[in-house]
């Protein structure tokens, strides 16, 4: 996948305009944000979310984390205007999220790709692309583009019934991107995906930030969260449990990692000496393991390469985050 | 037919909106005081205050900023929706199998097939694309929101509005034209199953096919029945679409109009001592239509052709009086006439006598017409046709063969009657039709006298109708019945001058508008319901405004208060207690209960009927099957009706949408 690399200037939002107070690097802000399902008889059936204090700012990747039921969806629900909050309020672009015109600058991709099973891929992305009144002429290229970004050129004639799921999520994505978004907000994005989908959508989700937009995912895949959020925040029966930059909440500050190339068994040898002496514990010298993940990435890597021939699998002694 | 009084566009406009306004003041107003109460419950009457201001404040910009393109990005979907799931491809395909196979089961030689097959494509065609706009219209929006397709479209930058008349205007657009469609198919079903000529049974197709008509008995050879007294030959057609006609040489001695000779059914003419006599040959209408008749050559052999069938395909444009007064037998003005019985409630009756009967009375109906201009009428023609079709009730048998007869006088109404002189014609005793249309051909040159506002006569003789009598516009008609102890019985629609005709196929055309106005209401309802009911709810509401719409009149009816046997509760009681209507129920605390509680139900079924369309006000197909042309003051306020329920209802569903939440 290659990603969008053009990024339109936009228009700033009526508080933006009006309010000189207003921090236009934050883009989503929750006070107090409580929500409260109800039966018909307007009788508590679950407290979804309870008292939600966020902030998330310009250009960095934010992860709600936590197990099903934790208050995720409900959030983004909330902050896209499909939930009316029971109490506190949300604000995206400074605006309510119940108005309208916010939406021109996001992008919502679904848990399940909600699109129209009749629709061709084509179609569906003309369609939104008509909802944000995009001219003709700029619909059909970013219609084009999209469509060639997320791999779906062979299959864009054909109605959405007839996709994939990793297909469906993969138009789910182009519609969400329609519009060139500010906020991308992702609604378990690796969900469906394949491996190589799930590697995909990662290096689209950190190249959209590259790009300066801002992203909102969900998931309860822990290593989707940790390889791509710079921040998270994690929910439990709809209670923040813990809110901080990824890299400092997994950091454990009592162990140091040394990794080296090459080295003979001698030298290990020293390096524990070495520990001892300054009153360390050695917990263990041992060669690092890659991920299954990066197994089978190399695996049809190499198989797309030399095709018939049978693949070693043999995995680089880069990290695996590295080697992208 | 029956034709109730209706107004001109302009005069209902006015009151159409002030009722309009009410409904939706009154709709505004619950719709605020329940979403206060609501929203009290959940979030306490300060917070419910600023959240009811809010959606109010919203509508505005939402309803302002609403954007065509969207709109129609919106429309588009909702008809590429529908086009996919094969819902319209399914409706036409019953339409077509309808017409196919259901010329089987129609009578084409019964009394008036035109309007056997005119009801049996109306009624079709209605039945067909009502359900149609019902079942998209209610299955749409509840589908996305069930499949959470709805989700991706209301992140996107869209006002409710857009998605309520997105999806209105999407499914009216493609029932509109499927509609369309099925009119232009109906059209020329029609057309070919009624168009047909005939032959001249027999052998051959000339006068010798002809059989001689006995002078003394006037009894057809061929068919065993009486002919016309001006019959000299008689022959009959061949069977075509079910029927035959019956041909007769007629033989009638010309007055000073010569131009009668060169008709083309004209046989032969011969001279009679100082008259000229003329055979034509006849062909007499069947089904309600004849065929025009050519005859080509001479003697025996001259070559008769029975041409395309006429008549059948009419759209009559009526003249209706302005006014109509009753009098009654003393000359007193009365509000309905006499009440006959249960026809009271659409007609008047006049009773009848006259004084060469020696039973002198001053009872008639008094039709006022305006605006009686000659370029309304055939220029060419000498004579302005006049249709009645008049009631008759009989208070004895007398002959049976003769029917009842009536009087017809006209006057002048001069604007002012204090200076100008007053026309007032002889009066023209005529036999009536009961109950059938019949045309009476009212010479344009009436004899009558010319008398001063103080009663002296001016002149006596022949004065023009349009020159002389009506040359401002006015003519007044005094219609009596001249039999002693018989009635006449009138509405104002049973009287009129007719105009001449419309065009059929545009008239064929207008009656669809009406359909087309009933659909867009039922579009508009399964759509603004759907935004918070489900599907099988959308269907059952929708549908019962549809059953009080088309019984509207129906249900007023049942909801007049001081009703015989009571409302639903007493009625019910009288059921299972067979007691009859005219029985008073056992006075007591149950008895006033069950009354109120009967008034109350009554009085909520009759607002019922004001919030639901009443379709008999939208319904023209039965101008169309009676052959008379569709006023476009009738379609106005059709059209008129159906925008009130288009603005009403996408209201409604843009609140409903609005208030919501999506997700659950």
């Amino acid at each position: 996948m290659s990603t969008d690399t053009s990024t339109a200037e936009k228009k700033p939002s009526r508080l933006e305009q009006s309010n000189p107070d207003y921090d236009p690097n934050i883009v989503v802000e929750t006070q107090n944000l409580t929500k409260i399902y109800r039966d018909f008889w307007g009788r508590q059936k679950v407290r979804a979310l309870n008292a939600l204090d966020l902030e998330i700012r310009k250009g960095e990747i934010f992860g709600l984390l936590g197990p099903n039921g934790s208050g995720k969806s409900t959030t983004i629900k909330l902050l896209l205007g499909l939930l009316f909050p029971t109490s506190g309020r949300a604000m995206v672009f400074g605006e309510n999220a119940s108005e309208v015109t916010k939406n021109e600058r996001i992008g919502y991709l679904p848990e399940e790709s909600y699109l129209y099973k009749f629709l061709t891929a084509e179609e569906t992305l003309d369609f939104y692309g008509r909802l944000f009144n995009m001219p003709a002429k700029i619909r059909k290229e970013r219609v084009a583009m999209l469509i060639d970004q997320v791999g779906l050129g062979h299959a864009k004639r054909r109605q959405l019934k007839e996709y994939s799921k990793g297909m469906t999520r993969r138009i789910g994505l182009a519609q969400a991107l329609i519009n060139d978004p500010e906020l991308i907000l992702l609604d378990e994005p690796t969900s469906g995906l394949d491996p190589l989908g799930t590697r995909e959508m990662k290096d689209m989700i950190i190249k959209l930030q590259e790009q300066g937009k801002t992203i909102v995912m969900c998931s309860h895949l822990l290593a989707d969260v940790q390889d791509v959020c710079d921040r998270i925040a994690v929910l439990f029966q709809g209670d923040l449990k813990e809110l901080g930059r990824v890299d400092s909440l997994l950091k454990v500050s009592e162990e140091t990692e040394i990794r080296a190339k090459n080295l003979p068994p001698a030298a290990q040898e020293e390096i524990r000496k070495l520990i001892e002496k300054h009153g360390g514990e050695t917990v263990s010298i041992e060669n690092p393991k890659s991920t299954l993940e990066d197994l089978f990435l190399n695996i049809v890597r190499e198989s797309e390469e030399r095709p018939g021939h049978r693949a070693s699998g043999a995995i680089d002694s880069k990290p695996s985050n590295e080697a992208n | 037919m029956i034709v109730e009084d209706f107004p001109l566009f302009s005069e209902w406009i006015m009151p159409g909106l002030l009722l309009f306004g009410g409904i939706a003041l009154a709709a505004a107003l619950l719709g605020i005081f329940f979403g206060f109460i609501t929203a009290s419950f959940r979030h306490g009457p300060f917070e419910a205050f600023y959240i009811v201001a809010q959606v109010i404040a919203e509508a505005i910009p939402d309803f302002l900023y609403t954007s065509p393109r969207r709109v129609v990005a919106m429309a588009r979907l909702a008809i590429k929706e529908a086009l996919r799931r094969r819902v319209i491809l399914v409706t036409f395909g019953i339409f077509a199998a309808t017409l196919l196979f259901g010329g089987w089961f129609m009578d084409a030689g019964s009394e008036s097939p035109h309007e056997i097959y005119l009801n049996f494509v109306l009624w079709g065609t209605q039945l067909l694309i009502l359900l149609t706009g019902l079942l998209i219209s209610a299955f749409s929006l509840p589908e996305d929101i069930k499949n959470k397709t709805i989700y991706t479209i209301v992140t996107k930058p869209v006002r409710a509005t857009e998605i309520v008349l997105g999806r209105i205007l999407g499914f009216g657009a493609l029932c509109s034209a499927l509609l369309a469609l099925m009119a232009v198919i109906s059209f020329f079903f029609i057309w070919r199953n009624l168009s047909h000529d005939h032959l001249v049974a027999g052998d051959n197709q000339t006068i010798a096919a002809f059989t001689e008509v006995d002078p003394d008995n006037r009894i057809s050879r061929i068919t065993g029945k009486r002919v016309s007294d001006a019959a000299v030959l008689v022959a009959q057609t061949n069977n075509v679409s079910g029927h035959t006609h019956r041909l007769e040489v007629v033989k009638l001695i010309v007055g000073e109009d010569k131009s009668v000779l060169d008709l083309p059914d004209v046989w032969k003419t011969e001279t009679e001592g100082d008259n000229t006599v003329l055979y034509r040959v006849v062909c007499f209408p069947v089904g309600g239509h004849t065929h025009r008749i050519t005859v080509s050559g001479s003697g025996n052999d001259a070559i008769v052709t029975i041409g395309q069938a006429i008549g059948q395909f009419r759209a009559r444009v009526p003249l209706y009086a302005k006014n109509l007064t009753m009098l009654d037998k003393e000359g007193q003005v009365t509000e309905k006439g006499i009440s006959v019985g249960r026809e009271w409630n659409y007609r008047g009756y006049i009773d009848g006598g006259s004084a060469s009967m020696g039973v002198a009375t001053l009872a008639k109906a008094i039709f006022d017409f305006e605006d009686l201009r000659a370029s309304k009428f055939d220029k060419d023609s000498d004579v302005v046709p006049l249709d009645l079709t008049l009631g008759v009730f009989r208070t004895f048998k007398g002959d049976v063969q003769k029917r009842v007869t009536g009087g017809i006088q006209f006057e002048s109404v001069p604007d002012n009657a204090e200076v100008e002189n007053r026309f007032i014609s002889d009066i023209n005793s005529f036999e009536t039709n009961e109950f059938q249309v019949q045309t009476r051909a009212i010479p344009r040159k009436m004899i009558g006298r010319m008398v001063a506002p103080d009663g002296s006569l001016v002149r006596e003789g022949e004065f023009d109708l349009f020159d002389d009598i009506a040359k401002n516009g006015k003519l007044r008609l005094n219609l009596t019945c001249r039999d002693i102890n018989q009635y006449i019985g009138v509405a104002t629609a049973d009287v009129y001058f007719r105009q001449a005709d419309n065009v059929y196929w545009i008239n064929f055309f207008k009656a669809y508008v009406g359909i087309w106005c009933q659909l867009m209401i039922i579009i508009c309802m399964g759509v603004a319901l759907s935004t918070f009911l489900s599907t099988p709810l959308v269907m059952l509401g929708t549908l019962v405004m549809m059953v009080v719409g088309f019984f509207t009149p129906f249900i007023r009816e049942l909801t007049i208060p001081d009703r015989d046997g009571g409302g639903p509760i007493e009625s019910l009681i009288r059921v299972i207690t067979q007691k009859n209507m005219q029985v008073d129920l056992e006075t007591g605390v149950l008895d006033t209960v069950i009354e109120k509680s009967d008034q109350f139900i009554t009085q909520r079924m009759s607002d019922l009927t004001y919030l639901a369309p009443n379709f008999s006000n939208l319904d023209f197909s039965q101008f169309l099957t009676h052959g008379y042309a569709i006023d476009t003051q009738r379609m106005l306020v059709a059209i008129g009706i159906t925008l009130a329920f288009f603005v009403g209802l996408t209201l409604l569903g843009y609140f409903s949408l609005k208030t919501r939440e999506i997700a659950k």
